[in-house]
């Protein structure tokens, strides 16, 4: 801030030089040359204002050398340089006043770039010249749309706001309209919505039709004072207002950059705004998180507090009640002590129009162009994204204009661009109704999930799996709040039954089972795979328990097995766990179903599946009778006789099972170190069974320990008779 | 220097633009070394101008020197507004002999003869092309060097091209060329364009033509070999199309061509609508087609089957008959189906 | 009507052929070389054509061709008109798993967008998937090679695990076209 007001302070000094001596150190050895030659014309750039500002009416243009000279001079310094503030407004009183003519006028207004701020004084004497209505049409539009394009650079809008309804008259004129929409759009406040504005609105609308410009600002009015517009605003407005400043977008970034880095060379910018010196690419442009913008007067008198001003929480605190929101609403992104205040505050303006820049900028540089495939705008995609995702996740809640680029990108999406971003953005999208998630979500998930490769796969498992622990803790919380209606977003205007919430996670966990189970069998159980699949139903077997949704959703049997089968003991552990949980959840829910009939009901399939799964895991590792009948899995007798392996009843016990064989050997070669020929079926002999599960255990197989103890613990003692009975059944 | 020149200068140096400037002064060899040196090119031309003319008044340059200038700029810059072609008919048997000389002579003579004023640069280049200047003026005014015409002429070639060309002015220019290169009869060659070059290229066939060949071996155009692996299941089309694009436009860097236009004088055929079927009527219309580069345009749109060949003979005449404007008849007048 | 057919050859040993169909043969090639080079396992044959009905001089040197792609840029209308006709030369066969659209320049305005929609309901009446590919970088080509290779590997009958070509287009075909704009 102090290098700011150190500008624009110089700025008014020494007009006409711009470049404070000594800064810009690192430029220096590029600008010898061009200061030299720089100082000859210094003099001539204020003799040029001199001459300008004394342009009299009526003034011959066509063949006026010296006007045409002057012009000249001035134009290059405001197009290489800027103007300073009083430059900016002596030349804007010389084009609006016409006094020079109106093709002089439209010239000058297209060169008037500012260096640091403009006054609000000249904008004001501007709005007056307007009034006087003699300028030409397109005269009228270029300097409402030059307004626009430099309004964040007003150095304060007290005055402009003092104006509103000169200002309001304008919306008459149908062909000014847009502009002046989102001017008053940008100036509003909540004492400016009256009745009488929003009946004049309403008929200028019913005049133009559902003009989008129109509808933007009758939703802000709306924000301000619902009881004054009954009318109905979508809650999705497509898009807005157009951009207005393709003229002086290129000179007017490439001034600012200029000046930007001289100012950050000497001072480091206050609020942690990372205003880097990024050089913006044509296109590109909005995805530059903008700075608050850092060059304005602090003006005394001033009853509002601009949020760049702040610097600290307390500050914020002390002036939450009269807090402006800056013009370009994008730059709450990258302020914490915004951020703060959007979620203290929920004011539903300052969220509609940051929504309204997000979807936009969204929308105009993802959807609306391709990349050109340099990394530069790659990175500068993905650091956009990743502030959008970081706010996000300070707000913890998403944002609507995100959610909803988010499906259209998803539908165009090739999978590999800007993975991480998207897929993380994806997880923090709120609930929606079942029948929705489906078409927006699951059904482009899917032709990319089953199309790309393993590490995709996973990915996509991972984001789909937090997505439900977000919801899962969202339900967590305002259930207790409210009862059985969520809400979905932090002020409740979006809510949704329990039963409506249930059907979308049984959706979700649904869809993943079928995406887990078929790409486990696309890529042959790969053990990445199986371990993200079992990563998501550890969320899913505690839904119930840690959660408080009364939800229990089995794995399908194709996930089960798999995991049961696996050859690495990490995934047999987890299976171990997640079945551990299962239990603990049934239980639980059997408990309380008994106390109170109505609160909720498992149906028994899930009871009858979970058994199902119980009696194969125990009778494949515990009792060595994996594959016979009545264990779960079964393969037909003679098959098994046909592939010839020995005891294969037993070939997935805890001592033969793939996944534990390493340890069995171990253990066997603890035992009996003298041992050349290795008996592995020795070590369910007796007291050695509990001495190696007890090893086995202590290898931290912690998952699979519960779930022996739970499922076993009461016949602990006696497990050595039944693995003795073991034996018998595998020998007819 | 007197306010004629001056007013011409002016003109001249207002047309070149800055980058060119040192170049074609240094061309016009008019100015010493250190003459040159003193003058920024980089300044705005106003200022240029008037230091220019204060070097002119050191070394006493006049009017002729600055045409000159304008001529020197020319002959570097063609590209300066519509070229016509025109083509000589039934030359004489001594046609062939005529050398720059007298050619020179007689041109100048018969020109001089028609004309009290009359102002005639000529100059021949290197490749043989005779590049003339003439100001027109009458009996009783001066020559006006503001809009001159430009003739230029390949020796023993019958094409002329001009630019800047009045129609009052064209018996006298007819007759001068008659005289000069040994001709009866000249007719327009329905060929006009920007590029001189172009221009001359197409008429005199300067560009790489192909021709039909029996043997149809496939080459391999683009150097990057595929895989091994892959294969075009189209590759003898593209090959033929190429050879078709190439066979009517030319291979390699074509003529610079930005326009053709084709009249239509023909009668609609049609069963649809009956105003338009009118018997007697003819059904009026122009074609135009324009690009920076046409016959590029065409060759790419054949050669990658944008349209279907075989190519129409009225786009393939363009380079065939050296044309670009083509009036279109039924050939049975007033034939009726 | 020469129609292309996919069992009147016999497979070659560890062979795979992909036929890529594009009207403007701007992005083929790129495709092709990332398809080859990706492909260390298989014996991939890359075949490209402009569209259907390809030339019965080839008909005899063309292995059996596994999989057929239509590549589709979304900023020409051509393009698209060209992938519709070609369609019917293809016997209905392919359309069991073994045909796929891949879409380049699906973001690049609203025309794109409509143009998207029709390519779906194609892809949808046809039962195929729609695979975008961000064809403009590196990455993307990548991608797109990868992803096709997946699909090949299975229409080819090369995936470990018997998965068929038409059970694979039962997870991956494209739905009716979504209507996202009614939201």
């Amino acid at each position: 801030m102090a290098g700011a007001s150190n500008l624009s302070g110089l700025a008014l000094e020494t007009s006409g030089e711009l470049q404070s001596p000594g800064s810009a150190s690192s430029n220096r050895s590029l600008r010898v040359a061009e200061n030299v030659r720089k100082k000859g014309e210094r003099n001539p750039f204020q003799f040029a204002l001199n001459y300008l500002s004394q342009v009299q009416e009526g003034t011959v243009v066509r063949g006026n050398d010296a006007l045409e000279r002057n012009l000249v001079l001035v134009e290059t310094i405001a197009l290489s340089q800027g103007l300073p503030p009083e430059a900016v407004s002596l030349l804007l009183d010389l084009a609006l006043s016409l006094r020079a003519g109106s093709v002089t006028c439209s010239r000058i207004l297209k060169f008037l770039i500012p260096a640091s701020v403009v006054p609000q004084e000249a904008i004001v004497r501007g709005m007056s010249w307007l009034c006087v209505g003699k300028m030409p049409l397109n005269a009228q539009v270029l300097f409402l749309r030059w307004v626009l394009t430099v309004f964040d650079l007003i150095d304060c809008k007290d005055h402009l706001r003092a104006v509103y309804g000169f200002i309001f008259s304008f919306l008459t004129e149908e062909n000014l309209c847009p502009f002046i929409c989102h001017l008053l759009y940008l100036l509003t406040m909540r004492e400016h919505v009256q009745p009488f504005r929003v009946r004049k609105l309403l008929e200028i609308q019913t005049r133009m039709g559902k003009q989008s410009f129109l509808m933007q600002l009758l939703a802000l009015y709306k924000v301000f004072r619902p009881e004054l517009v009954t009318l109905s605003v979508p809650s999705r407005l497509r898009t807005g207002f157009k951009n207005h400043n393709s003229t002086w977008k290129a000179a007017l970034s490439a001034v600012q950059r200029k000046n930007r880095t001289q100012m950050m060379a000497d001072h480091s910018l206050s609020l942690g705004v990372k205003g880097k010196p990024v050089s913006r690419k044509r296109k590109l442009d909005h995805l530059e998180v903008p700075p608050l913008s850092s060059s304005f007067y602090t003006n005394s008198k001033k009853t509002v507090f601009q949020l760049q001003e702040l610097r600290s929480f307390t500050e914020l605190l002390q002036n939450i009640h009269n807090i402006e929101l800056p013009a370009q609403m994008g730059s709450l992104l990258g302020c914490s002590l915004a951020l703060h205040y959007l979620d203290c505050v929920q004011d539903e303006s300052a969220f509609l129009r940051l929504n309204f820049w997000l979807g936009y900028s969204l929308q105009e540089e993802f959807l609306l162009c391709p990349v050109d495939g340099d990394s530069d705008s790659q990175t500068e995609a993905s650091r956009f994204l990743a502030t959008i995702l970081s706010s996000q996740q300070f707000l913890q809640e998403s944002f609507l204009s995100t959610e909803s680029f988010l499906y259209k990108f998803l539908s165009v999406w090739d999978g590999s661009l800007l993975r991480s971003q998207v897929l993380d953005l994806l997880s923090h999208v709120p609930l929606m109704p079942s029948h929705h998630i489906r078409m927006l979500l699951f059904e482009p998930l899917m032709q990319l999930y089953f199309t790309s490769s393993v590490f995709f796969k996973c990915s996509v498992l991972e984001c789909l799996n937090s997505m439900l622990l977000k919801w899962l803790t969202w339900h967590s919380i305002n259930a207790l709040e409210n009862g059985l209606d969520i809400s979905l977003n932090s002020n409740g205007t979006v809510t949704m039954t329990l039963s409506g919430f249930m059907d979308t996670v049984i959706e979700l966990v649904r869809f993943v089972g079928r995406l887990a189970a078929e790409g486990l069998r696309l890529e042959n159980c790969h053990v990445l795979l199986l371990s993200h699949t079992l990563a998501f139903y550890e969320t899913v077997c505690d839904m119930f328990v840690k959660y408080g949704l009364p939800l229990v959703i089995m794995p399908p049997a194709d996930v089960f097995y798999p995991a049961l089968l696996a050859t690495d003991s990490v995934s047999v552990d987890r299976l171990g766990y997640i079945m551990y949980r299962y239990r603990k959840n049934l239980t639980l829910a059997k408990k309380q179903g008994q106390q109170r009939e109505q609160t909720f009901h498992i149906s028994r399939v899930t009871y009858q599946e979970f058994n199902k799964h119980l009696v194969a895991m125990v009778s494949c590792l515990w009792n060595s009778k994996s594959f016979l009948s009545g264990t779960g899995i079964e393969v037909d007798e003679r098959q098994l006789i046909q592939s010839k392996v020995p005891d294969h009843w037993s070939s997935f016990d805890l001592v033969h099972h793939p996944a534990f064989f390493k340890y069995a050997l171990e253990f066997h070669q603890k035992c009996w170190p003298e041992r050349k020929r290795v008996d592995l079926a020795s070590i369910k002999v007796g007291k050695y069974w509990n001495w190696y599960v007890e090893f086995l255990f202590s290898q931290g197989f912690d998952g699979l320990n519960d779930f022996i103890k739970v499922n076993t613990g009461q016949s602990y003692s006696s497990s050595s008779s039944s693995q003795g009975d073991s034996q018998p059944t595998g020998q007819h | 220097m007197d306010g004629q020149a001056k007013t011409i200068l002016q003109r001249i140096i207002r047309k070149i633009p800055n980058k060119k400037l040192e170049v074609t002064l240094k061309s016009w060899d008019r100015l010493s070394t250190e003459q040159l040196e003193s003058l920024d090119c980089t300044q705005p031309k106003w200022l240029f101008l008037e230091n220019l003319i204060s070097r002119c008044g050191e070394k006493r340059l006049g009017l002729k020197a600055v045409t000159k200038l304008e001529m020197v700029y020319y002959i570097d810059n063609p590209n300066q507004g519509t070229w016509q072609a025109f083509q000589l008919m039934e030359a004489e048997d001594d046609a062939v002999s005529v050398s720059f000389t007298q050619f020179r002579e007689r041109f100048k003579a018969n020109l001089e003869e028609d004309f009290r004023h009359i102002s005639i640069r000529m100059k021949k280049l290197e490749d043989g092309a005779i590049w003339i200047r003439i100001a027109w003026g009458d009996n009783f005014r001066k020559p006006n060097h503001l809009k001159p015409t430009y003739v230029v002429h390949y020796l023993q070639t019958p094409y002329v091209f001009f630019l800047n060309f009045m129609s009052k002015h064209k018996p006298f220019l007819y007759e001068a060329l008659f005289r000069a290169t040994r001709h009866t009869s000249i007719k327009e060659a329905h060929l006009s364009g920007r590029s001189l070059t172009a221009l001359r290229d197409l008429v005199m066939r300067q560009y790489q033509q192909v021709f039909p060949t029996k043997d149809r071996t496939l080459k391999e155009r683009n150097g990057t070999p595929l895989h091994p692996n892959i294969e075009k299941e189209h590759a003898e089309y593209a090959e033929r199309r190429h050879q078709m694009a190439c066979e009517a436009f030319g291979d390699g860097i074509l003529p610079k061509l930005e326009r053709a236009v084709y009249k239509l004088e023909t009668r609609y055929r049609g069963n649809s609508s009956n105003t338009l079927n009118d018997k007697d009527e003819l059904f009026r219309g122009v074609v135009k087609f324009s690009s920076s580069n046409l016959l590029q345009s065409f060759h790419h749109c054949v050669a990658t089957g944008i349209v279907e060949g075989p190519v129409t003979p009225l786009l393939s005449s363009i380079t065939q008959k050296g044309k670009n404007y083509f009036v279109i008849t039924d050939k049975v007048p007033g034939a009726t189906h | 009507m020469a129609l292309l057919t996919p069992y009147s050859k016999i497979p070659e040993l560890n062979t795979a052929t992909i036929l890529l169909i594009e009207n403007e043969e701007r992005f083929q090639t790129k495709l092709a070389d990332a398809i080859v080079q990706q492909e260390k396992d298989v014996n991939v044959n890359v075949r490209l054509a402009r569209k259907l009905p390809l030339p019965l001089e080839n008909g005899d040197s063309r292995p059996r061709v596994d999989l057929v792609v239509f590549v589709v840029s979304l900023r020409s209308e051509r393009s698209l008109q060209a992938v519709e006709s070609s369609l019917n030369y293809l016997a209905s066969d392919y359309y069991l798993g073994k045909v796929c659209f891949v879409v380049t320049d699906a973001r690049c305005g609203t025309l794109a967008q409509e143009r998207m929609l029709r390519v779906r309901r194609l892809a949808a009446s046809h039962h195929c998937p729609v695979l975008c590919a961000e064809h403009q970088t590196e990455e993307g080509i990548a991608m797109a090679a990868m992803r096709l290779l997946t699909i090949l590997k299975v229409s080819a009958g090369l995936s470990p695990m018997a998965t068929t070509a038409l059970y694979l287009s039962s997870l991956t075909r494209c739905a009716a076209a979504p209507e996202l704009d009614d939201d």
